[in-house]
């Protein structure tokens, strides 16, 4: 029997040292075929990311249907010895919460409640062979679309009721129906793979795992509008995507997907691919298009929309990476068909990168409509240790913090709004009862200060002052007035901002303010911050009866301020501990107290 | 096509940019980095204005904003008050120094953020003078950096070797924040020392040599020793010339 060993190369899994997997997996074949002991073929294939990036390396062992989770070059022999005898390496298999080994990737709790479209062959094939792509159906919608007219790829869009999946969740198919009622040439086709959001990687995987299903959405809208150019505008630190995009531009080219002469249809698109610099706003769509000019990636008001002047003020299509990656399914099943998956006014799938302290972190995709309470607890595991959920943060520096009375709304672009958070472009970063909610948003509004293209007045200035007043909360130096002043602030920066980086800004600020008010309240007057970590306000202290003197605290202080011995209570020296909680976070007998400085 | 601001009826083209609307109307808007040489650089956000169109309202900064459609505009409504009060409180903590931010803020009531830091100026950072420079071509400064560590200057923050002395970005700047000086025989801007060149015949003040190099580079020609008054005399006197030959 022929098997394919499916090693997963994502970004992830390779820093955790899935090439040297790759070499050991490929050592070992070698060396069983030299000894004519192989019964099994067994061929090698690099795949993008699995999304279960935390239990990297992966292995999946096809049609065996076997998954190795975290697996060591060392570990090669075993599984080709097990392969050999029809045999699975049991301590190799994901682990549930009951203690139970799962063999196939499809019972994996992780996998099991999702739902892939977006993410439908990332993992599955290796991006850097078109043959692959094309083996599970890709192209075929180009193929199809190739005999549609513009308006009807259009229709097929609209009925699909797909949203742009950068954020802003504009009907896609109004968008392409708006760039194609212009009659002015030439017209653009732009990917948007700036994606910036801290802990979001949706976008940067699909770039890398599964580059043809991002072109061949592309060149469907070329089609759909009529253009002839297109840009993928990729932020440079993707290295590997930038790599597995540029190849796999060269191979559709090479096969005509692209180029003078599509598939001999007498229809032509260039595409190519645009580096960015590095900066977040450029992922604003004006900024970004300045940016593929050669400008300084600045936005401009958008009095006018870009669908009607865009790129060298011609009608482009902006769309992100994930929302391409959706359309090449939508044209193949048609639009209708694609409509009756999640909500509503939010059809189709969502990819979210879910992370921070949840026990299952990675990349998921389910339906929209899911509620967060199933993202976080169902297929994330819940909060690791069964600690206190506190809140999710969704949608990045332009979305908010989600509390627990929350955790059973749906998913999709229209109900987290209604709260003033929002879906974003798919960041999820679960918080638990150690996540201090002012410094959150100090940590986005600083983020801001930072990204902003510092062009206009209330985004630059307004997130300045915005940080300084944050900034004396959390040092103790928060007065009377700070809040109300915050939500002026929040107010004239949301509303007169030049572009959506600014009017969104607040919202981080807004959300903890509305739902963890008591949490401001208490680092104001009391100086004091219940999360206990705003060091300038916590002192760490160790409970001895609590205490079993294993030592791990005084392992894991950075400034040797731990002192003691096995078999008595440790202790910490106050005047040289900087209250940083690594002690806290190490202990595993809940031992080590934050307490107020003030209180003391 | 008639739009109402604040409560007067005014006609305009469709397009027409609000804030010219409203000024042509007698209808005061303060702006700082609007400029009639350098329309659209919009950033201040100064000029807010509410825009309410077809039922909705949407703050909008009547500068670069177009009128497209019938709408009422209010321009000095307590919501737009509050706003640009907070956006001129802002200015003012970036600068201090400047007399013309100080005027508006008391005229909008809005009191200091904090304590002002004494060693801020009066630059805001609206980019009018790097505009202006590259319009001329002369392209000598820049923007540098983002976000709140934005700053104006010159590459390396060294005297600007492309700087040719126009002047120009002084002049645009808002709340004069470029230091200029000039005397009879020199002017000083970015550090840079220039010579006054004069006019060969009457003696009056032509700007630096550097500029006059420029505009001739420019112009295909020969840079000029007489100033334009001078210059225009002396074609009248070979034109008077070729007539009274006739």
């Amino acid at each position: 029997m022929k098997r394919t060993l499916l090693v997963c190369c994502g970004t992830g899994c390779l820093a955790n040292g899935s090439e040297q997997v790759v070499q050991a997996l490929e050592n070992a074949i070698n060396k069983m075929g030299v000894m004519g002991q192989i019964e099994v073929k067994a061929h090698i294939k690099r795949t993008g990311c699995n999304g279960f990036c935390e239990n990297g390396p992966i292995v999946q062992i096809l049609p065996d249907d076997i998954s190795y989770y975290k697996v060591k070059p060392h570990d090669a022999q075993d599984i080709l010895s097990a392969l050999q005898e029809n045999k699975v390496v049991e301590r190799l298999l994901y682990k549930n919460e009951n203690g139970e080994r799962i063999k196939s990737k499809l019972e994996n709790p992780f996998y099991k409640p999702q739902y892939k479209i977006a993410l439908r062959n990332i993992g599955e094939i290796d991006p850097g062979n078109i043959e692959d792509y094309i083996s599970r159906g890709g192209y075929e919608a180009l193929t199809k679309a190739l005999n549609m007219s513009g308006s009807e790829i259009i229709e097929q869009v609209e009925l699909s009721g797909l949203r742009g999946r950068g954020g802003a969740g504009f009907p896609t198919g109004r968008k392409w129906r708006t760039a194609a009622g212009y009659d002015v040439f030439p017209k653009y086709v732009v990917c948007n793979g700036d994606e910036g959001d801290p802990g979001a990687f949706m976008d940067r995987s699909i770039l890398e795992g599964d580059p043809h299903s991002v072109i061949e959405g592309m060149a469907i809208c070329a089609l759909a509008i009529g253009a002839t150019e297109g840009f993928l505008y990729i932020r440079d630190e993707y290295g590997l995507a930038l790599k597995n995009v540029n190849a796999a531009l060269a191979s559709a080219l090479e096969l005509g997907f692209l180029g003078k002469n599509i598939m001999g249809s007498g229809k032509a698109l260039n595409l190519s691919v645009v580096r960015g610099g590095g900066a977040f706003v450029c992922g604003e769509s004006t900024a970004l298009m300045a940016s593929i000019e050669g400008r300084v990636g600045e936005p401009r008001a958008k009095y006018i929309r870009s669908v009607q002047r865009g790129l060298w003020d011609c009608p482009t299509v902006l769309n992100n990476v994930e929302t391409f990656a959706n359309i090449p399914v939508i044209i193949r099943d048609g639009g209708p068909l694609y409509a009756t998956l999640g909500t509503k006014t939010s059809s189709g799938t969502k990819v979210f990168a879910l992370v921070g302290k949840v026990k299952r972190t990675g990349l998921v995709e389910v339906q929209m409509g899911a509620t967060l309470r199933h993202l976080i607890f169902d297929i994330g595991g819940g909060i690791i240790d069964d600690r206190p959920f506190k809140a999710v943060q969704t949608g990045g520096p332009s979305g908010g913090c989600i509390p627990s009375a929350m955790l059973d709304l749906p998913v999709d672009f229209d109900t987290l709004t209604q709260y003033g958070a929002m879906m974003g472009s798919g960041g999820m970063i679960v918080m638990d009862d150690r996540d201090c909610m002012v410094e959150v948003a100090r940590y986005y509004v600083k983020f801001l200060t930072e990204e902003s293209c510092g062009k206009c007045t209330p985004c630059r200035e307004g997130l300045r002052h915005m940080l300084d007043i944050l900034t004396g909360i959390c040092e103790g130096r928060g007065q009377d007035g700070d809040l109300e002043l915050l939500e002026q602030l929040c107010q004239t920066i949301a509303e007169s901002s030049l572009c959506a980086l600014g009017k969104s800004a607040p919202n981080p600020v807004l959300t903890t303010l509305k739902y963890f008010r008591d949490e401001y309240e208490a680092h104001i007057h009391n100086k004091y911050c219940p999360a206990g970590v705003c060091s300038k306000l916590t002192t760490f202290v160790i409970e001895k009866n609590k205490c079993k003197s294993c030592g791990l605290c005084k392992k894991n202080c950075p400034v040797n301020a731990i002192r003691g011995e096995k078999g008595q209570a440790y202790e910490i020296d106050q005047r040289s501990c900087i209250a940083c909680g690594s002690c806290r976070q190490a202990c595993r007998f809940e031992a080590i107290l934050a307490q107020g400085r003030a209180q003391k | 096509m008639n739009i109402v601001i604040d409560g007067k009826s005014c006609t305009c083209e469709p397009g027409e940019f609000l804030l010219e609307v409203a000024r042509r109307n007698g209808i005061y808007i303060p702006t700082l980095c609007n400029h009639e040489g350098l329309l659209g650089q919009g950033c201040c956000r100064v000029c807010i204005v509410e825009v309410v169109e077809r039922g909705w309202s949407k703050t909008v900064v009547s500068c670069i904003y177009p009128v497209l459609n019938e709408c009422e505009v209010h321009t000095n409504n307590e919501k737009i008050k509050q706003q640009r009060g907070i956006i001129l409180r802002l200015l003012q903590k970036r600068a201090p120094q400047s007399e013309i931010i100080a005027a508006l803020c008391k005229a909008y009531s809005a009191p200091a953020l904090d304590k002002l830091n004494e060693k801020d100026g009066k630059c805001i950072i609206c980019g009018l003078c790097v505009r202006a420079c590259s319009t001329l071509g002369a392209g000598a400064i820049a923007t540098v950096n983002r976000g709140i560590t934005k700053e104006i200057a010159p590459p390396f923050n060294e005297p600007p070797a492309d700087c040719i002395g126009c002047g120009s970005c002084a002049r645009v700047c808002p709340t004069k924040a470029i230091e200029y000086h000039e005397n009879e025989t020199t002017r000083t801007v970015w550090e840079k020392t220039f010579t006054l060149v004069h006019c060969a015949s009457c003696g009056a003040q032509m700007g630096t040599q550097e500029e006059l190099n420029f505009a001739a580079e420019k112009a295909g020609t020969e840079p000029s020793t007489l100033c334009d008054a001078c210059r225009k005399k002396q074609l009248a006197l070979v034109m008077a010339d070729v007539y009274s030959a006739t």
